[in-house]
């Protein structure tokens, strides 16, 4: 739908300071762009762009200024983003997935209806109609390119964010950039960084200048904000929170399917750690075979849980899937409950494993009620504390070494509840506390999953 | 050229920090307290019935306790304020309270330590309160692990922020844990109104505490002056590096 009414900008910031470190990266820019309108930022290398184009998404918190989408919504607010279209200096792609899956997941988390149609288009429109069931780890560097313009052109955005999106693209695939933009997003507010101020005049943009984190002229002064012709559109609404969770727990398992990099690892690490440990103790305890297999259980699950918690937020972090989780309309709480979800699970089937593992290898009985039920919560527990302490160790140096360091103290009173209930179970100790000890799991998993949904949102964004 | 030696460069000079009043009073207030707390563990409390001199020891241990329990408490309360109000002088006094927290709770475990091998026999047992003190000292020693792994300072706020938050859940248990499990461990004598001290030591005790929280806030605001100044030379450099280079 057409109307003709006074505008306000679709993209505005006013006095953005960003320090990265000790580097003050911006230092005060300010811009505008009027809906429908495109403005290239130039600039050497380091000049600021990728800061630039991450503050506006709402990456990276500004130290001073503010950004406003559509007049007055800060990207901040997961609502606002549903009209904000992102690509970052690398495309946010799950290598294990084909281009229609990672399509139809960023779909998911935009609620872009029809999406089946929408999602045949926009691989069409960017050359990819061909290849939309190959894995993305197939995909040259410059097909990832195209693929990643589709996801961020997915929804119709109102406003684009663009890094270099003429990256890895040859030189028909520039030429293309045009028709792309004109066919998937064309009333769409776009601000993209090049080095290539061809690539600006053939998307008909204005150009800025950015050195040293300023802007060189003021393009505030530029954007025609009178009466215009506006597109209006009825914005998709943003999916549920237990939608978002869901789709991202399909997602991280049909990776895991297809990758089987996290579980085969797990299942032979408690395997590893049945034996190993069995074999130590056993020389030492004889016949104290019980409360060997009770140690081993639970110190053996609180391992598995620290190795694969260490990768939970890891890999998305690496490969640049967490700044399209982070840019997706969704709050972050909920990217926390579906990675804590996913390593509950985790955890509860190598810890259900291991109670069959040890079982066999000890001859002991510890495939009881109240042991699965033990393993199931302290799973849970265990996940609570892990997915929040992941999160944290993300950007960290060494990250592999300082995550036991930090996530095992929290964690030892779920050891201790374990080992009383299983020992209650076996009837090693006498079982009256057992009520207890679940109780205190329960606590565990309740606290720590209410922190971490309120504790993520400010731990994720630089 | 005329050698310069540094004594003759100018600078505040080694007292001039005494010069503040709030700083001379803090000062004076942490010799007096302190004075006052030494002679009155040492000549004013009598010795005790049983343990004779070696439970003194708890002059020291009771009030390290105490501190590292308050400590964490306002590092909860600073991370939470950086993480709400975003300002970083909130983030130096966690930082500031955690370090001296974990200093007091190494102190508190040690004391305990030589005082369990008199009463006990034994230098550690796995009681509730101990071994929960030790889970205590070790998520606050990863809390400075984790701020020493981030280069980013504003990452690296922000992620202790909530270490700094979640870590706290650690101090009602540690409290609490000699009265939800068996333990050798006495239960507090001071907050108990039966807990049967004489007022002589109660006194005493109760100076300690006085002075080392005394000593707690000398150290707290030493240790944000330096954080502080760290942080400055830090933006001196990057303005120098931009000065730099404009001119080139």
């Amino acid at each position: 739908m057409q109307t003709t009414r006074p505008t306000s900008p679709a993209l505005a910031a006013d006095d953005l300071h960003v320090r990265l470190g000790q580097r003050n990266v911006l230092r005060g820019v300010s811009l505008a762009l009027a809906p429908g309108e495109r403005m290239a930022v130039v600039g050497p290398n380091g000049a600021g762009k990728t800061t630039l184009l991450r503050a506006l998404a709402g990456l990276l918190r500004p130290r001073r200024g503010r950004v406003a989408l559509r007049g007055s919504q800060s990207p901040e607010d997961p609502a606002a983003r549903g009209g904000l279209g992102f690509l970052g200096h690398r495309p946010p792609l799950y290598p294990h997935l084909t281009a229609r899956e990672n399509l139809a997941f960023a779909a998911r988390l935009q609620g872009v209806p029809e999406s089946a149609e929408r999602i045949q288009s926009a691989l069409a429109t960017v050359g990819l109609a061909t290849d939309a069931n190959r894995l993305v780890r197939h995909f040259s560097r410059g097909m990832q390119q195209r693929l990643g313009l589709a996801l961020a052109l997915l929804a119709d955005p109102d406003v684009v964010l663009l890094d270099e999106p003429d990256a890895s693209l040859d030189s028909a695939g520039v030429g293309d950039l045009p028709r792309m933009l004109d066919a998937l997003a064309p009333h769409a507010a776009v601000l993209f960084s090049t080095h290539d101020e061809r690539v600006a005049h053939a998307l008909g943009a204005r150009i800025a200048r950015l050195e040293a984190g300023r802007l060189t002229d003021d393009p505030r002064k530029t954007p025609d904000l009178t009466p215009a012709t506006v597109h209006t559109q009825v914005r998709p609404r943003p999916p549920s929170l237990g939608r978002a969770v869901w789709a991202m727990i399909a997602k991280d398992t049909r990776v895991e399917w297809r990758a089987r990099e996290q579980v085969p690892t797990l299942l032979m690490f408690t395997l590893l750690a049945a034996v190993v440990f069995d074999m130590a103790f056993i020389a030492a305890l004889g016949s104290e075979v019980a409360a060997v297999a009770v140690g081993v259980l639970w110190i053996s699950v609180l391992l598995a849980a620290t190795l694969a918690g260490t990768r939970l937020f890891a890999t998305e972090y690496e490969r640049g899937t967490l700044d399209g989780l982070l840019v997706a309309p969704v709050d972050p709480s909920g990217i926390y409950l579906a990675k804590f979800t996913l390593l509950a699970i985790e955890t509860a089937f190598v810890g259900v494993a291991q109670l069959v593992f040890l079982s066999l290898l000890l001859n002991v009985s510890l495939f009881r009620p109240p042991t699965v039920g033990a393993v199931l919560l302290a799973a849970a527990a265990i996940s609570a504390i892990l997915a929040l302490q992941s999160s944290l160790v993300v950007s960290a140096r060494a990250r592999e070494m300082l995550m036991p360091l930090l996530a095992i103290p929290p964690a030892v009173p779920v050891l201790l509840a374990g080992v009383g209930i299983t020992l209650g179970a076996l009837q090693v100790t006498p079982a009256g506390q057992q009520g207890a000890w679940f109780g205190l799991l329960a606590v565990i998993a309740v606290v720590f999953l209410a922190l971490g949904m309120v504790l993520y949102p400010h731990a994720a964004r630089g | 050229m005329r050698q310069v030696r540094t004594t003759e460069l100018p600078g505040p000079g080694r007292l001039a920090v005494l010069r503040e009043p709030a700083t001379a009073a803090l000062y004076a207030a942490l010799l007096l307290s302190m004075g006052l707390a030494i002679f009155m563990a040492f000549l004013f409390a009598p010795a005790e019935r049983v343990q004779a001199e070696v439970y003194r020891i708890l002059f020291v241990h009771v009030p390290s306790a105490w501190l590292a329990f308050f400590a964490f408490g306002v590092v909860a309360l600073g991370s939470a304020m950086f993480l709400i109000r975003g300002r970083s002088r909130w983030d130096r006094l966690a930082l500031a309270s955690a370090e001296i927290g974990v200093l007091f709770t190494t102190l508190c475990l040690v004391t305990g330590s030589v005082w369990g091998r008199s009463v006990w026999g034994v230098w550690w047992q796995w009681d509730p309160r101990l071994t929960t003190t030790l889970i205590m000292w070790f998520i606050y020693v990863s809390y400075l692990a984790l701020r020493s792994y981030i280069d980013d300072p504003d990452i690296r706020q922000r992620m202790a922020s909530v270490v700094g938050i979640v870590g706290v859940v650690s101090v009602p248990i540690v409290w609490f844990s000699v009265e939800w499990w068996r333990s050798l461990h006495p239960t507090p004598s001071v907050t108990n109104p039966g807990g049967g001290m004489p007022p002589e030591m109660l006194t005493a005790l109760l100076v300690s505490v006085a002075a080392f929280t005394v000593f707690y806030v000398v150290l707290v605001r030493q240790r944000m002056q330096l954080e502080l100044a760290v942080a400055e030379l830090g933006i001196l450099r990057e303005r120098l590096h931009e000065r730099n280079e404009e001119s080139a």
